[in-house]
């Protein structure tokens, strides 16, 4: 980050955390589907880090939960749009 | 050596109400049989498929989880796989990260992921999409 003070974007720049790890949690359950679906987009793909500010750790396994997710038809493959 | 296993599948719908709690059985009666110890049996009921399974639309989700020696693991899946009525099936062998997370659960007190934290832009965006 930014380390001179008096840097015009300094206090703009929010720095990304991510949710798991402040959380404390230690595992991500697939079946905890609402928490997946925030980590994904409309059209139900996974979004990715630089959007979301995940750990790698946790990027992994939060993909993992998703792709079990899917297989046991919790979430979609690909969530149809309405235009 | 004995493990503790998440074990989840989605039962076919055409069959009835009956039948639903048939299947359960034997498949509590096959793992009992060959040694395990059931620890929880969770039905969810009549859910909705996110997409079609055989061109079914709804299906009788079954969690639950036990600890047996893993060799009975493919004996049983063998079993639900020939099973016409069974559309789907998990196993998730459970490490001590898991079994801590899964009695947190059990007690209510999770961490929560989302409360204190503020909404993004984004994510706001596919609330409104998605209502």
């Amino acid at each position: 980050m930014i380390k001179n003070p008096s840097h015009p974007k300094k206090g703009q720049i929010r720095t990304k955390e991510c949710r798991f790890v402040k959380s404390g949690i230690e595992y991500i359950d697939y079946k905890d589907t609402e928490t997946l679906l925030r980590f994904t987009n409309d059209q139900g793909k996974i979004l990715p880090r630089r959007v979301t500010g995940t750990s790698a750790k946790f990027q992994r396994q939060f993909t993992r939960a998703v792709k079990r997710a899917r297989h046991m038809a919790l979430l979609p493959f690909v969530a149809e749009n309405i235009r | 050596m004995k493990n503790f296993y998440e074990f989840s599948y989605i039962v076919s719908a055409v069959l009835e109400d009956e039948q639903y709690k048939a299947v359960v059985e034997k498949v509590n009666a096959m793992l009992t049989e060959n040694g395990a110890t059931i620890d929880e049996v969770d039905e969810w009921g009549m859910r909705r498929l996110q997409y079609p399974i055989k061109k079914q639309h709804n299906g009788y989700y079954v969690n639950m989880y036990f600890e047996v020696e893993g060799s009975v693991i493919v004996k049983l899946e063998r079993q639900l796989e020939i099973n016409d009525s069974i559309l789907r099936y998990m196993t998730l062998k459970y490490d001590a990260k898991m079994r801590r997370h899964l009695e947190l659960r059990r007690k209510g007190n999770l961490p929560l992921i989302f409360e204190p934290a503020p909404e993004t832009d984004e994510e706001k965006e596919n609330k409104d999409s998605k209502k």
